[in-house]
C-alpha cells in the first residue's frame, strides 16, 4: 500500500465515526424532532457504510501485498516526548492480516446494527444520543484494533468501555439500566489496571523509550526471556485485562447485566466486537504469550471453565436476552481457549463467525421482542413462527450456526477449535472431552430457546397478535443470515481429509503463526477426521435432546436443567451464585466499614475536637464577618485580585 | 529545542487566554456545574504553560507536573461532584449564591 493511500485510509477509518458522532450529538438537538430523527438515521449508518468501504480497500491492499511486506505503519503524529530518553509515543496505525479481519467485522456487522437500530429506535426520543453513542463506539474499537502502540491500545481500549457504559445505561431513567453499566464499567477498569501494569513491567525491562507494538515483539525474547517469572506476571495482567473485556471468569459478571441496553447495543457490543476484544489482544500479544506457556495454560483453561459454566448457565435463564448473553460468554470462552493452547487463526475465525451469527441471533431477538412489545421472558413466549414467518427463519439459521450444525459457519470454525484441542498440548483429551460437553450443552440451550420462542401453544395474547418485523429491521437480520450460512465456506479446504489448505491460516500467518506453523501429517489428518465426526454428533445429539424434551413433550421448556439432580439445577438458576459470593466477600465488608466508621469514629472520633477547633475560630473570627459575604465570586475575586497584586510586585521588584 | 522557540509565545498566550476565560467564568457563573468546569479551564491552562516551559526547556518536569496537576484536579471533581449531587438530592436549586448557609 501507498503511504499516503494508507494515512486516507486511516484517517477515514478513524475520522468518520468521529465525525459521526459529533455531528449526531450536536445537530440532533437543535434540528426540529422529525427532520433531526432523519438527519441522524443517515448521518449515523452512514458514516459505518464508509469505514466499511475503507475497510475492505484495506482488505485488498493487505491480500495484495507479499508476505514480507504484510504489515504498513503509519504514523500520523507524535502523541508524547519525555525528552531525551524518556518515553516517546507516536499515534500509529498498523494495517495487517488481523487488524484487517478486525475491522471487516468491526464495520461490517457494524454498519448493518446501525441500519437496524433506525427501525428499532423508531420510537425513542432521542436517537441523536444513540448514534452518537453509536459512532463514539466505531471509532473506539477502530483506534483499539488499528493501534501500533501499545499506549494508543489502550486509549482505544479504553474508549470502548467507556461507549459500552453510555450505551448499556442508555435508559438512564431505570434504575436497573444505570446499575448494570456501574457494573460493567467497575469491572472494565479492573481489566483496564491489569492491562496498564503488563504495559509498565514491559516499558520496565524493554530498554526501549517507545511501546510500539513491533518493537515489543521483535525484542521479547532478549528483553522478558522464556518462560520467566516476569514475563509470565505480564502475559497474566494481560489476560486479566483480556478476561474483563471479554467477561471470562471471574470476571464475568457484568455481561448478563449489561442486557438492559438497547438490543442492537447488545448484538454489537456485547457480542460481536467489544467482548471479542480480549481475544484480540492476545493474539495480537501471541509472541509475548508464546513464550510464557505457564501463562497460556491459564488461559487456556480459563476459556474453557468459562465456555462450561456459560454453557451450564444458560440452561435455565428464563430471558430471551440473557439466554444469548451466556451463549455469547461460552461461545469467547471456546475463543479464549483456542488463543490459550496457540491455535490463534483458529480462534480469530471463530470471533468473525460468531460475530455473525450472534449479531444475527440478537437481532432477531430483537424483533421478537418489539412485535411481543418489550416482553423478554420466554415463558411468555410461544408460537411465533407462523407469525413472524422470516424472524423465524433466521433465528433458525442462527440456532444452527451456533449449535454446530455442518455446513452452518459455527461448525468450521468450533470443530477447528476442538480438532486442534485433541492434537495439542499435554492436556489435550482432557480439554477436548470438556469442549464437546460445551457442545452438547450449546445444542441443547440454543435450541430450547427457539423451540420455546417459535413453537408451542402461543402464551399470552401479545404471542398471537404479534406481526412480522418492516423491511428496514429484517433486511440487515436476512444479510446476517445469509452470513452465517456461506460465511464457514472460506473454510472448507480446509476440513481433514479435503484439500489440506487454510485460507484463513494463509492469510492471517504473516501475523500469527499458530503452534509456530506445524503441518498436519497423514495420522493426524485421520485423528481430526475422527474427532470432528465426534464432535458434530454431540452437538447434534444435543439438538436432539432440546428437541426431545422441549418440543415433542413440552413440558417447562424453562427448566431443562430441572431434570438434574437439585443441587445442579440450583447452580445453573442462580448462574453459579457469583453475584452473591461478590456481594458477600467484597460489597459487605466495605459497607460494615463504612457503617462502623459512620457509627463510631465519626460521631466519638472527629466530631468533638473538630467541633472544639470551628467554635475557637468562630469565637476568634467575629470581627472579621463582613468579609464572608457567602458570594463565591467575591472570594474568587480576592482570591484573583491577591495572586494579581502578587504576581506585579514580583514583576516590579525583578525589573528592577 | 530551536524549532519551538516561535511557538512559546503563542502557547503562552493561549494559556493566558484560557486561564482568563475560566478565571471569568468563576466570576459570573451561578451553577456549580459550570463553575467547575471553568476551575478545570484555569487548571488545564496551567497544564499547557507547564507542558509548554517543560518542552521548551527541554525537561521533563513540565510534563510532570502537569500529571501532578491533572490527579489533583480528578481528587477535586470528585469531591465537587459529590457535593453537587448531594445538593441536588436535597431538592435546592443548583447555585453558588443561594448556598451561603456558611456564613451565618
Amino acid at each position: 500500500m501507498g503511504s499516503i493511500f494508507a494515512t486516507g485510509l486511516a484517517a477515514g477509518l478513524l475520522g468518520l465515526p468521529l465525525v459521526g458522532s459529533g455531528a449526531n450529538a450536536l445537530l440532533g438537538q437543535y434540528l426540529n424532532p422529525a427532520t433531526g430523527r432523519r438527519v441522524v438515521a443517515w448521518i449515523g449508518p452512514g458514516v459505518v457504510l464508509l469505514s466499511f468501504v475503507a475497510a475492505v480497500m484495506v482488505l485488498l491492499g493487505v491480500v495484495g501485498t507479499s508476505s514480507t511486506d504484510h504489515a504498513t505503519t503509519i504514523e500520523l503524529w507524535r502523541w508524547l516526548d519525555l525528552g531525551s530518553h524518556g518515553l516517546r509515543v507516536n499515534v500509529s496505525v498498523t494495517f495487517d492480516p488481523l487488524s484487517a479481519l478486525m475491522l471487516m467485522v468491526i464495520t461490517g456487522v457494524g454498519f448493518l446494527i446501525h441500519w437496524y437500530s433506525v427501525g428499532y429506535m423508531e420510537h425513542d426520543a432521542t436517537p441523536h444520543r444513540f448514534f452518537a453513542y453509536m459512532n463514539l463506539f466505531i471509532f473506539s474499537m477502530v483506534l483499539l484494533v488499528l493501534a501500533a502502540n501499545l499506549v494508543i491500545l489502550i486509549v482505544g481500549w479504553a474508549l470502548v468501555a467507556l461507549s459500552s457504559y453510555l450505551l448499556i445505561g442508555y435508559w438512564y431513567e431505570r434504575p436497573a439500566a444505570v446499575l448494570a453499566a456501574r457494573k460493567a464499567f467497575v469491572t472494565q477498569v479492573i481489566g483496564d489496571l491489569g492491562l496498564v501494569i503488563a504495559a509498565f513491567m514491559i516499558l520496565t525491562r524493554l530498554r526501549s523509550p517507545s511501546l510500539d507494538l513491533l518493537q515489543i515483539f521483535t525484542g521479547a525474547r532478549e528483553s522478558f526471556g522464556y518462560g520467566t517469572l516476569y514475563l509470565t506476571g505480564i502475559c497474566t495482567l494481560l489476560a486479566i485485562g483480556a478476561f474483563a473485556k471479554s467477561a471470562q471468569f471471574p470476571l464475568h459478571t457484568w455481561l448478563p447485566d449489561a442486557m438492559e441496553g438497547p438490543t442492537p447495543v447488545s448484538a454489537l457490543i456485547h457480542a460481536a466486537t467489544m467482548v471479542t476484544a480480549g481475544v484480540y489482544l492476545i493474539a495480537r500479544f501471541h509472541p509475548l504469550f508464546d513464550l510464557a506457556p505457564v501463562a497460556q495454560g491459564m488461559v487456556a483453561a480459563v476459556g474453557m471453565g468459562t465456555a462450561f459454566m456459560a454453557g451450564y448457565i444458560a440452561l435455565s435463564q428464563i430471558d430471551i436476552k440473557r439466554v444469548i448473553a451466556y451463549s455469547t460468554m461460552s461461545q469467547i470462552g471456546l475463543m479464549t481457549f483456542a488463543v490459550g493452547i496457540g491455535a490463534y487463526t483458529a480462534g480469530m475465525f471463530h470471533f468473525a463467525t460468531h460475530a455473525l451469527f450472534k449479531a444475527l441471533l440478537f437481532l432477531a431477538a430483537g424483533n421478537v421482542i418489539h412485535a411481543l412489545h418489550e416482553e423478554q421472558d420466554i415463558r411468555a413466549m410461544g408460537g411465533l413462527a407462523i407469525r413472524m414467518r422470516w424472524t423465524n427463519a433466521c433465528f433458525l439459521v442462527g440456532s444452527f450456526a451456533l449449535a454446530g450444525i455442518p455446513i452452518f459457519a459455527g461448525w468450521f470454525s468450533k470443530e477447528e477449535i476442538l480438532g486442534l484441542a485433541w492434537l495439542r498440548g499435554p492436556m489435550a483429551p482432557l480439554l477436548w472431552f470438556a469442549g464437546v460437553g460445551v457442545n452438547v450443552l450449546t445444542g441443547l440451550y440454543a435450541f430450547r430457546l427457539y423451540f420455546a420462542v417459535f413453537h408451542g401453544e402461543p402464551a399470552t395474547a401479545r404471542c398471537l397478535a404479534a406481526r412480522e418485523a418492516r423491511p428496514v429491521m429484517l433486511v440487515p437480520v436476512m444479510v446476517l443470515a445469509a452470513g452465517s450460512l456461506v460465511g464457514g465456506l472460506v473454510m472448507l479446504p480446509g476440513i481433514p481429509g479435503i484439500a489440506g489448505r487454510n485460507l484463513i491460516d494463509e492469510f492471517l500467518t504473516p501475523v500469527v503463526v499458530s503452534f509456530g506453523g506445524h503441518v498436519l501429517s497423514e495420522a493426524t489428518v485421520a485423528t481430526a477426521a475422527s474427532t470432528l465426526a465426534a464432535g458434530t454428533l454431540l452437538s447434534l445429539l444435543g439438538v436432539g435432546l432440546a428437541y426431545r424434551w422441549c418440543y415433542l413433550r413440552r413440558p417447562d421448556a424453562a427448566t431443562v436443567a430441572s431434570r438434574l439432580p437439585r443441587l445442579l439445577t440450583q447452580l445453573s438458576l442462580h448462574k453459579f451464585y457469583f453475584d452473591e459470593v461478590y456481594d458477600a466477600i467484597l460489597v459487605r465488608p466495605w459497607r460494615f466499614l463504612a457503617n462502623a466508621l459512620k457509627r463510631v469514629v465519626e460521631p466519638r472520633v472527629m466530631d468533638g475536637w473538630v467541633g472544639g477547633l470551628t467554635n475557637f475560630f468562630g469565637e476568634v473570627s467575629l470581627d472579621f464577618r463582613f468579609l464572608q459575604t457567602g458570594l463565591v465570586r467575591d472570594y474568587a475575586s480576592m482570591t484573583l485580585g491577591a495572586a494579581g497584586l502578587f504576581v506585579l510586585v514580583m514583576v516590579v521588584w525583578i525589573a528592577r | 529545542m530551536l524549532e519551538t522557540e516561535p511557538v512559546l509565545p503563542l502557547m503562552l498566550a493561549l494559556s493566558a487566554a484560557m486561564f482568563s476565560i475560566g478565571a471569568l467564568g468563576v466570576l459570573v457563573r451561578r451553577n456549580p456545574l459550570v463553575l467547575f468546569m471553568c476551575i478545570e479551564l484555569m487548571l488545564n491552562s496551567v497544564n499547557l504553560a507547564f507542558v509548554t516551559f517543560g518542552r521548551f526547556l527541554d525537561s521533563e518536569e513540565g510534563q510532570v507536573f502537569a500529571f501532578m496537576v491533572i490527579v489533583v484536579a480528578a481528587a477535586e471533581v470528585v469531591v465537587g461532584l459529590a457535593l453537587i449531587t448531594q445538593i441536588f438530592q436535597t431538592g435546592r436549586e443548583l447555585d453558588v449564591d443561594e448556598l451561603s448557609e456558611m456564613k451565618e
